[in-house]
């Protein structure tokens, strides 16, 4: 049995902690030992996208070093952080003789979540199901930042009961980028409206991502249009028997 | 960031002609390379391959800049070194007033002054430095040839995107120009358009005192320069004037001609989505009579190159990064301006980089306008990490001295860079961050005591366009405890095992087996046309009376003239502007592309009339690009792919610009029997 960390992230702990309850449900029905370490707080993404790396690199420091006391694989339901823990964290330190290291280490531990699922329990269907139709929203950060995009299409297509559409232009980004949506609100909101108007074109009720951030960005636009189509973590289409 | 910037980016968005420009311009651009990359399916070896040879050359560039500088001038190009946008102005400056000089001599009025006159094909560099706004201070007339420049030259703007100078205008918008501009009839006729331009810009390569380029590529090896144009008036500016000047940035070189084929296999497919950019020169020395120099450009890529954003002189110009960018679509070239409102010289991701990276902080806010999305990344042909110089420049790293004194953040406002100092603090501190999670959450609920999704003002930035989901009344790690000893009842049935998920292959359409069938359906597609013949002589002289051609230009040495003569054709070894077709010898043929290489000197009979015939041995079609690069060394050479076009207006592609309509490749295989 496999003891699996969760990092729960930001978003999804403060935001959506029923996604965080899914990916425990799924996690422990697949035979893990999930841990939770409750000094975490965030990856420090936010900073480190901002320019602001002394302060990111503070964050990293105390993730790496809480992590360093723990076991096992680190599954996180958000590929922006993955890739945050993965790529951007030996950016923060490099040419740093003691933190490099520790980074590299600590970034090989990591896996964004339906990665790990398929491509270490190697399983692509977990039995879910679901009624009615289904499009899937590749967040940036899991698509090109981590290379994550055959796995979660490999779950969605087990997926019992459902039809997955293609999203059109789906690739392209909803708007989020941290910041960016309140620095530059106009871009962002110009991105939110095409991706809306993506989604509509499939008729699915239902949009899936694969980060909280994504979620709260096309949620937030689709509350505001007075829309009633539902965003959802993979996660919570994955848990639902 | 400033106000006006984002002032510029709302005005951009809701400029409708604008938008419309854009979408159109970005979808078929991407369609276009993704068709045009499905043709070599060992593309992402080629981009590793590629990112290497720029790291190597960026790595050793006084090496390859010293072997470079010295093979081109033991080829008889005068060679300058510019270490900034002054130097470089004084030097073009210093080489019109030696032309100006000749000039006057050769007029028969001693006293009569015309203005000289500059024939300028695209080049980046030259916007960088704004050379065209110096020159005509100096009382020069600068002329812009690429369809796309000239039009903006002509309303006065800087072009709006690298490789499609008047992406951001529809038809409309150029008719009007040209009926205000040349008193023409109002059309939106693209084809009117462009034979418009065509007839008043051949006057100017006819009679411009100089010639002006930019440099794709210099081979260090060979000390070659490959410009590549689509419209011919790259190689009008490079061969017909009596000087030309050629305008390089120092980083600019590829190793040798073997990683110049790599690279000419990468830049078109990203730039336009073609295989092979239709004029691809590789020029050596200077045409006979000519003078040809060289201005090789620092201005600031030294500085550059020591700093963390080294890998942005990686680029190779191609523009994809700007197709590929969700807010280059909706922004244009123009949005991208610096806090003193003057507009960036290089938009787009790769812009957003080197603008503040060569110009200093003056264009720093240009890297907050992203949402580190990854497209530029991933559109990138020789795969440059632009996300993380993005990051880079917005922590401050252009500047060694100013990243001692400041703490990153470039280019934020102070309310997001306060909170996110505070949410440091937070993150940092476990205990105040659960603390901190509970207050937000009795907040939110009392702003919105019935809605999980609040509405906030726009001036939040959130609230602009989005409701903002409440604090969860119990955060995940509250909710941990109960889950901790697994006490979930766990159904494993159904659960499916799999390690190999099928990935798509990678499609191809089925290519012709021989060199010929290949290369007449490549050239075939570019509505060129090939004639098998096992007598070329006869085939021509039949052409030419089945169209009622009476004169032509032709290559010495190429086909029986005694035939010609009785046929009644009249041909001439000179240059004839009235001429209509002229007729040249192909070197070889390339059949993945369709190409035929001649030397670039024949253009009398290859570049400046209407329809060009050439001749090709059977036995000289050459598999691909590589395989013809030994025959470039030291020479003056062209391949030519198809005949002359543009898609400058709305992106609508138009046989026939600068350079000839048709293209007519006679196949001789006479010795194939």
């Amino acid at each position: 049995m496999p003891t699996v960390q969760l990092f729960i992230t930001c978003l999804t702990d403060s935001f959506f902690p029923e996604t965080g309850e899914a990916v425990v449900e799924i996690l422990q029905r697949l035979g893990c030992d999930v841990d939770f370490a409750p000094d975490q707080t965030c990856c420090g993404q936010p900073q480190f996208n901002a320019g602001l790396r002394t302060d990111a690199r503070a964050i990293a420091k105390h993730t790496i070093e809480l992590f360093e006391k723990t076991q096992g694989d680190i599954v996180t339901p958000s590929g922006s952080c993955a890739h945050q823990f993965r790529h951007n964290y030996l950016e923060l330190f490099e040419g740093d003789a003691e933190w490099y290291p520790r980074a590299e280490a600590f970034g090989k531990r990591v896996f964004e979540f339906t990665e790990y699922i398929v491509d270490k329990l190697h399983i692509t269907d977990l039995g879910a199901k679901w009624d009615g139709l289904l499009t899937y929203h590749p967040s940036c950060h899991t698509l090109r930042g981590i290379n994550v995009d055959r796995q979660p299409h490999a779950l969605l297509q087990n997926v019992h009961g459902a039809t997955l559409v293609e999203l059109p232009n789906s690739h392209e980004c909803c708007g989020f980028g941290g910041v960016m949506s309140v620095e530059h609100p106009e871009l962002s909101a110009e991105w939110l409206k095409r991706k809306i108007s993506n989604l509509e074109k499939t008729q699915s009720p239902t949009l899936v991502v694969t980060d909280a951030g994504c979620l709260m960005h096309i949620m937030g636009g689709l509350k505001r249009q007075g829309k009633t189509q539902k965003v959802i973590h993979i996660a919570e289409v994955l848990a639902n028997q | 960031m400033t106000i006006e910037f984002r002032k510029r980016i709302l005005e951009s968005i809701q400029n409708e002609t604008l938008q419309t420009a854009l979408d159109n311009n970005t979808e078929r651009r991407l369609k276009g390379k993704a068709l045009a990359f499905e043709s070599i399916p060992d593309w992402r070896e080629r981009r590793i391959r590629a990112h290497n040879v720029r790291a190597d050359v960026i790595e050793r560039l006084e090496e390859y800049l010293g072997q470079f500088i010295s093979n081109a001038e033991a080829n008889g190009i005068i060679v300058h070194r510019a270490k900034d946008a002054d130097e470089a102005i004084n030097i073009v400056l210093r080489i019109v007033g030696s032309n100006v000089y000749r000039h006057l001599n050769n007029a028969d009025d001693g006293s009569r002054r015309t203005p000289t006159l500059i024939a300028k094909s695209k080049s980046m560099v030259s916007e960088e430095i704004s050379l065209n706004h110096a020159l005509e201070k100096e009382g020069i007339r600068v002329v812009e040839t690429d369809l796309g420049e000239y039009i903006v030259q002509l309303r006065h703007e800087r072009p709006s995107h690298i490789i499609t100078p008047a992406a951001h205008l529809k038809k409309e918008q150029v008719a009007q120009l040209f009926h205000e501009k040349f008193g023409i009839p109002y059309t939106e006729d693209i084809p009117t358009l462009t034979a418009t331009a065509r007839k008043i810009l051949r006057e100017v390569f006819l009679t411009a005192d100089i010639g002006m380029s930019g440099v794709n590529f210099g081979a260090a090896d060979t000390g070659g320069m490959c410009i590549v144009t689509n419209e011919g008036n790259g190689r009008m500016v490079t061969t017909i004037p009596k000087t030309h000047i050629a305008l390089m940035g120092m980083e600019r070189l590829v190793p040798n001609l073997d990683d110049l084929a790599l690279m000419l296999s990468l830049l078109p497919r990203s730039a336009t989505g073609q295989k092979l950019t239709v004029y691809t020169q590789l020029l050596h020395k200077p045409m006979p009579g000519q003078t040809r120099h060289l201005i090789i450009l620092d201005n600031g890529r030294s500085k550059l190159r020591n700093s963390p954003l080294k890998e942005s002189l990686y680029c190779i110009r191609c523009g994809a990064c700007l197709n590929a960018c969700p807010v280059f679509r909706e922004l244009s070239g123009h949005a991208y301006i610096g806090r003193d409102l003057s507009i960036a010289p290089y938009p787009g991701p790769i812009g957003s980089v080197i603008s503040p990276g060569l110009f200093g902080e003056n264009y720093f806010q240009l890297a907050q306008a992203s949402s580190l999305c990854g497209a530029c990344k991933e559109a990138c042909p020789v795969d440059i990490d632009l996300p993380k110089l993005l990051t880079r420049v917005r922590a401050g790293a252009v500047d060694e001295e100013r990243g001692k004194k400041k703490d990153g953040g470039e280019g934020l406002t102070w309310s997001t860079k306060t909170f996110l100092k505070i949410y440091t603090r937070f993150a940092t501190h476990p205990k105040l961050f659960a603390i901190s999670q509970k207050f937000a959450s009795l907040g939110t609920h009392l702003l919105s005591p019935r809605s999980q999704w609040m509405r906030l003002p726009a001036f939040t930035g959130w609230g602009y366009s989005k409701d903002m989901p409440r604090f969860a009344s119990k955060t995940f790690r509250d909710r941990w405890d109960g889950k901790k000893n697994g006490a979930l009842g766990i159904d494993t049935s159904g659960i499916g095992t799999s390690d190999n998920v099928p990935i798509t292959p990678i499609s191809n359409s089925p290519t012709p087996n021989s060199p010929l069938s290949r290369f007449t359906a490549e050239l075939t597609a570019l509505s060129g046309s090939v004639h098998q013949t096992d007598d070329p002589t006869r085939s021509i002289i039949e052409y030419l009376t089945s169209n009622n051609v009476k004169r032509i230009y032709l290559q010495t040495n190429l086909l029986d003239e005694s035939q010609l003569r009785q046929a009644g054709i009249d041909f001439t070894h000179e240059s004839d502007p009235t001429i209509t077709v002229g007729v040249t010898k192909a070197w070889v043929g390339l059949a993945d592309t369709g190409s035929v290489l001649e030397a670039d000197e024949e253009l009398f009979g290859s570049l400046l009339p209407e329809i060009h015939l050439t001749v090709l041995r059977a036995e000289d079609i050459l598999p691909s690009l590589p395989d013809a690069m030994d025959l470039v060394k030291g020479k003056n050479a062209v391949f030519i792919t198809g005949p002359s076009r543009t898609a400058d207006i709305e992106m609508t592609l138009t046989i026939g610009v600068h350079g000839p309509k048709e293209i007519h490749v006679f196949v001789d295989d006479s010795k194939r029997g």
